[in-house]
């Protein structure tokens, strides 16, 4: 159990994360990617989320073992595509700064 | 349409859990083996059995497997000699279950194996999409 993210407290700040990142490059348009990342960043919290309950409900006796693996993978792989993206995206921000001017 | 890449993971985990029912059925025969009744001439435990059925999810498109109904040996029961048992008839025999242990170990056996190999087909479906999404690494 992580507890950490069962906590709703921190479901808000997990989805401003990567929200809050693209503002850096206001000046250029990229408020189509903005939108995306956030609803990237949704999913993947939506996903831990199902796969946190899944978890308690197998803990509970109420779903079979099989059905907490499938969730807790689908969560381990869209966490996997999050941080894959997350840190193409950082690194296209570093390049961007790294560029002479 | 769900990714054809993640289908098989779903695909497995229903192959796993009627394995599992499967399993669940065994222990039960195994468990039962000696289970007579108790009145005179009383029909003891019968197998039971499992049988599956293909079933087309709604949602993937992909063709899952379920557990289409239970059912119970209809073999004859084996007549053991035991006057003394309160089930034993007035010759002295009682009925026993139609369980064969050696049949029951063999079902185990090969409910096994084919959990083991959706247990495979599950990580080798994972070990691919992830070594996908490491492409966007580095």
């Amino acid at each position: 159990m992580i507890d950490a993210i069962s906590k709703t407290s921190l479901l808000p700040e997990l989805q401003m994360q990567p929200a809050s990142a693209p503002t850096i490059n206001k000046s250029g348009a990229v408020g189509g990617f903005d939108s995306v990342l956030k609803s990237v960043a949704a999913d993947t919290v939506n996903s831990l989320y199902k796969s946190e309950m899944t978890a308690v409900a197998g803990i509970n006796g109420k779903a079979t073992v099989q059905q907490v693996v499938e969730q807790v993978m689908a969560a381990e792989r869209t966490l996997q595509t999050t941080i894959a993206v997350r840190d193409k995206v950082v690194s296209a921000y570093q390049e961007i700064s790294r560029m002479a001017i | 349409m769900i990714d054809s890449l993640l289908a098989p993971g779903k695909v497995a985990t229903a192959g796993m859990r009627a394995q599992s029912e499967r399993l669940l059925v065994i222990s039960e025969n195994i468990a039962n083996a000696q289970s007579v009744g108790k009145t005179p001439g009383a029909d003891p435990y019968s197998r039971k059995t499992v049988s599956f059925k293909s079933e087309v999810d709604n949602v993937s498109g992909a063709t899952m497997v379920q557990v289409a109904d239970y059912g119970t040996d209809k073999a004859p029961f084996r007549l053991e000699l035991d006057p003394g048992n309160p089930a034993a008839d007035k010759d002295g025999f009682v009925k026993m279950p139609n369980v064969n242990l050696m049949v029951e170990m063999a079902d185990m056996r090969e409910a096994n194996r084919v959990y083991q190999a959706n247990l495979q087909v599950f990580r080798q479906a994972r070990e691919l999409v992830s070594m996908t999404i490491d492409l966007m690494r580095t």
